[in-house]
């Protein structure tokens, strides 16, 4: 019979042990849940955090460069793009997505009219590196091309039309040199926390204000976030940080004035600056030959950079800034100041023969056959540019004065312009000469100086600068951006001797070499022409140079112009120089009455 | 129905299940939507199954339980063994093992007429007065244990003979069956088990060399794949992309839901698929549970069991016979067992095992058999003053 047995210990005991397990187990459970769940819930949702979110850099919209009466200089142009994203065309494995995504581009490019760009290559290099991102099909989508894709959207699930910005340079070619250009951005994706995993298309300044004021351009990324699944495809994507634009560069051009400089070099090889002499702002700087920017965007092709790397005329150098010339008798105002420090006056006589000779070597004059009258004081020898004049000059000055000279004026050493890519130039003394010829300083090496040839060599903006200098007494830091307060130094020559510079220096537009400077302009210019040979036998050519300054009494602008393969300073530079200061200027109105000062 | 079986219903037992299979078609709707459109309405499939479950369940509880223990359960257990061996040699293989016959899996319908025929084998023994104390008892009851049992590890499925073991052992214990045998048998396997872990701890901690773990592995008697998870349970972060990566993303998962959850149907971590979909529903639907109701979700549903398996225990105290009694101490360990050792390897305090969570993980075998079982426990409940 069944045993009355419902009260067996061994059972009793059992229930109770088997419940205090059940409590104890799900007790473990609850408390090891706390743990995760609340205590050190920190350290494993980050992981899970890194693990679904990748982080994109987005740009700024890049400022635009402006000249000073607001002409657009540098701008952005949007382009249109079909991009793709890869997520709406996922399968099971990569490989079948990879070939979704080619099936539905080549029926994209039947409706588009366009062909597919993308190998099935592109497609997997994507999958494999941007799996998160859209996937650009066709670049700069034109209108016709839109309206087809628009009018079939609907077959084309998954694909999107977007925009983005590249640079564009409204005025062409105009101040290329000053400009520069833009390509694309290799950021840094960084690192720990600022680590992102995609970095959005960037443009970065690769010459010129782009490249100088890349960061002030370019105004602050942003970042966006994008959550993806286990396959690494985006589900949600949002706006962490907006980018800041960034900010107008306004520039101190005087358009007029660029233009001018940029057509009277036109088709010849040389450069141009313009500044204003009180506080450095530069009006005006050209280089020739130059070149369209808008051509490198939206990148700058491995050929077209080869093509004009190579090019013998170097249309990407700008001649302004990075271009080193002997200054020819532009330089003679420095002699005549170091002659004059040395104890030389302004009054006195020196006849010039034609020639100076120097043991074996003879520095010729343009006046072969003398002056009329033969002797002649500073004015008059600035006026004609007598080369023994300025020879024997020099000799008196000795070799440090003029080399002290030519410092104090600023040559031999960087203006600090807002430009990358500068020259210093180079004022030789003795160390230098046998450093790089290695050969000692010999007085006919004083002798060549004196006139501004030999291995002195200046940059265009240099020489505009000293011109400012000899005008005002003072030498402007250059500058470009505007707003900027200008600094200034004094060029540190006693007055009496600028007062006597300057005199010859009138002469020379007024009567003298450079008289073509100063046709019928509503202002008076001061100036100095110079003819520099470079070159021996059959490569042996030379430059023309003028620097000027204008209005004589007041200065306020500054030139310098050096055309290679010249003529001479008075007959190629001067009159460019005149039509680049009646741009800024005017001319006296030929039926007026109004005399020029 | 009378009324005294009305009130002797166990209302604990009946709600907390309701309330289980509540959350578990929340759950499985949330883990559904995640994967691809036909597991959209997995969780309408579970409610459905539920449906036939109470069926189920209802029929027995108003059954009286000693026919089923006496009558019914040899011929479940023959057949359940039938059914095992037709599913080695016939069943369809999914995820690395045979389990599947037909539209389910025999295995979990053997654990539960294992057990209520080895509460028949004890009421069979005490009506023909045959004494249950030798060593000779503990063998028939541990035999007829342990065939099925060894029959479900052959598939292979590991985690199903785990759950069933404690409760076959809480049985023998119950129903004072060859004590010591039962003795011999637990500290026999708490030995296995801390052998296979320091085995494991000594072949794979850091730094050991190649050709000592291979000679260590080589002598112990498990698979590669357990191996490893065996070595992700005593070193997480040994490998988070491989073995690792099931635990890993599951405790990223139930990490995220913090205090109060992402919300239902929000949880990031099964929405992107980081829980593999092929065990989000399954093995791991309480991390998609975790995730998306936080701790407070989480303690509910601990609260839930705990009242289950309370309101089971105390079924198994109040029952009207020691059959009984083995059987409803079996039954109770048997849920329990599936609800702790599935929570517990979420979270990382057992190894990954394949194991479903009871009421709540997607599966119709085993969901009805869940159902049956506590049909039966409110057989027991509803029947324990009638007598034969």
């Amino acid at each position: 019979m069944q045993q009355p047995d419902v009260s067996s210990r061994t059972g009793d005991v059992t229930c109770l042990v088997m419940a205090a397990i059940f409590l104890a187990g799900f007790a473990a459970v609850a408390i090891k849940l706390k743990d995760v769940q609340l205590d050190n819930v920190a350290s494993i949702t980050s992981a899970g955090e890194k693990q679904m979110l990748r982080r994109i850099r987005t740009p700024g919209e890049r400022g635009r460069i402006l000249a000073s009466d607001g002409t657009v200089l540098a701008s952005n142009r949007p382009v249109r793009l079909i991009t793709l994203n890869p997520e709406h065309f996922q399968s099971r494995t990569q490989d079948m997505t990879a070939t979704n995504i080619h099936n539905a581009v080549e029926s994209a490019a039947i409706v588009v009219g366009r062909d597919s760009p993308l190998s099935m290559h592109d497609i997997e290099r994507h999958i494999k590196r941007n799996l998160a991102r859209p996937l650009i099909v066709w670049r700069d989508v034109t209108d016709s091309e839109l309206a087809r894709f628009a009018e079939h959207e609907d077959m084309l699930p998954g694909f999107e039309c977007e925009e983005t910005l590249v640079r564009e340079y409204p005025e062409g070619s105009l101040a290329s040199h000053v400009l520069g250009y833009v390509g694309r951005d290799r950021v840094d994706a960084g690192s720990g926390e600022r680590r992102f995993n995609y970095v959005e298309f960037e443009m970065r300044g690769r010459a010129g204000l782009e490249e100088r004021y890349d960061s002030f351009l370019r105004g602050a990324p942003g970042e966006d976030a994008v959550t993806v699944d286990a396959r690494g495809f985006a589900r949600k994507e949002w706006t962490v940080v907006p980018p800041q634009n960034g900010p107008d560069l306004i520039l101190s051009l005087d358009v007029a004035m660029q233009r001018a400089a940029e057509e009277q070099l036109r088709g010849l090889k040389g450069a141009c600056v313009a500044l204003d002499p009180r506080n450095g702002a530069v009006l005006a700087m050209a280089s020739s030959p130059d070149y369209n920017a808008n051509l490198f965007v939206p990148v700058l092709t491995q050929e077209l950079w080869q093509d004009m790397s190579n090019d013998p005329s170097k249309p990407l150098l700008n001649r302004a800034i990075s271009g080193s010339y002997a200054p020819g008798s532009t330089f003679k105002p420095v002699t005549a100041l170091a002659g004059m420090g040395a104890g030389f006056s302004p009054a006195a006589g020196y006849e010039c023969t034609g020639a100076y000779r120097l043991g074996k070597m003879s520095i010729r004059c343009t006046h072969l056959w003398g002056h009329d009258p033969p002797v002649l004081d500073l004015t008059m020898a600035l006026k004609e540019s007598c080369n023994p004049f300025f020879c024997d000059l020099g000799m008196r000055a000795g070799t440090n004065a003029l080399i002290m000279a030519a410092r104090k004026a600023g040559l031999g050493a960087r203006t600090h312009i807002d430009l990358p890519g500068e020259a210093q130039g180079i004022v030789p003394d003795d160390e230098w000469k046998r450093a790089n010829w290695g050969e000692k300083w010999y007085p006919g090496d004083l002798a060549q100086m004196s006139i501004g040839q030999g291995m002195l060599l200046v940059t265009p903006l240099q020489m505009a600068r000293l011109a400012g200098g000899l005008g005002t007494g003072k030498l402007a830091t250059p500058h470009l951006k505007a707003g900027e307060k200008g600094e200034t130094e004094p060029l540190p020559f006693p007055e009496w001797q600028l007062e006597a510079v300057r005199k010859g220096m009138k002469r020379v537009v007024k009567d003298g070499t450079g008289r073509k400077a100063g046709t019928n302009l509503a202002v008076e210019v001061a100036g100095k022409t110079g003819t520099a040979e470079v070159g021996r036998g059959a490569t042996r050519r030379k430059n023309a140079w003028f620097i000027a300054y204008a209005p004589a009494a007041n200065p306020t602008v500054a030139l310098a112009i050096v055309i290679e393969n010249g003529e001479t300073g008075g007959a190629t530079a001067a009159p460019k120089a005149r039509e680049i200061l009646k741009a800024r200027f005017g001319e006296l109105a030929q039926s007026g009455g109004k005399e020029g000062a | 129905m009378n009324l005294k079986m009305l009130l002797r219903f166990n209302w604990v037992l009946f709600a907390s299940m309701l309330a289980l299979l509540a959350c578990g078609t929340v759950a499985i709707w949330s883990a559904g939507n995640a994967r691809e459109a036909i597991f959209h309405g997995m969780w309408m499939n579970h409610l459905f199954t539920a449906l036939i479950g109470l069926v189920l369940y209802f029929l027995l509880a108003l059954t009286d339980y000693r026919i089923v223990i006496r009558l019914v359960s040899p011929v479940a257990y023959a057949v359940s063994l039938v059914l095992l061996i037709a599913v080695l040699a016939f069943g369809s293989t999914v995820y690395g093992g045979r389990r599947w016959l037909w539209f389910f899996q025999p295995s979990e319908i053997a654990k539960l007429c294992t057990l209520v025929f080895l509460a028949g084998m004890w009421a069979w023994a005490n009506a023909l007065e045959i004494p249950l104390k030798g060593f000779c008892a503990f063998s028939a009851f541990a035999l007829a244990a342990a065939v099925p049992a060894a029959l479900i590890l052959l598939e292979p499925d590991l985690g199903t003979t785990l759950a069933f073991i404690p409760a076959a052992i809480a049985m023998l214990v119950a129903g004072d069956v060859g004590r010591k045998g039962v003795l011999i048998a637990v500290a026999t396997g708490a030995i296995a088990a801390s052998v296979v872990l320091g085995a494991v701890y000594e072949a794979e901690k850091p730094g050991q060399l190649p050709e000592k773990r291979e000679a260590i592995l080589r002598h112990l008697p498990l698979k590669p794949h357990q191996v490893k998870r065996v070595k992700t349970f005593l070193f997480p972060e040994s490998d988070p992309m491989g073995a690792g990566y099931n635990l890993r993303q599951s405790l990223i998962a139930i990490a995220s839901g913090g205090f109060s959850g992402r919300g239902i149907g929000k949880g990031e971590t099964n929405r992107l698929k980081y829980l593999p979909s092929s065990v989000s529903m399954n093995d791991f639907i309480f991390c998609v549970w975790a995730e998306e109701t936080g701790y407070a979700g989480s303690l509910l549903l601990i609260a839930l069991y705990t009242a289950l398996c309370s309101a089971g225990a105390w079924i198994a105290w109040a029952a009207a016979d020691t059959a009984a009694r083995m059987l409803a101490i079996g039954l109770v360990t048997l849920v329990f067992a599936h609800a702790y050792i599935n929570m517990a390897m979420c979270i990382g305090l057992v190894p990954i095992t394949g194991l479903p969570l009871p009421f709540i993980s997607s599966g119709r075998t085993f969901l009805v058999t869940m159902m049956a079982a506590l049909g039966l426990l409110q057989s027991i409940s509803i029947h324990k003053e009638e007598s034969t």
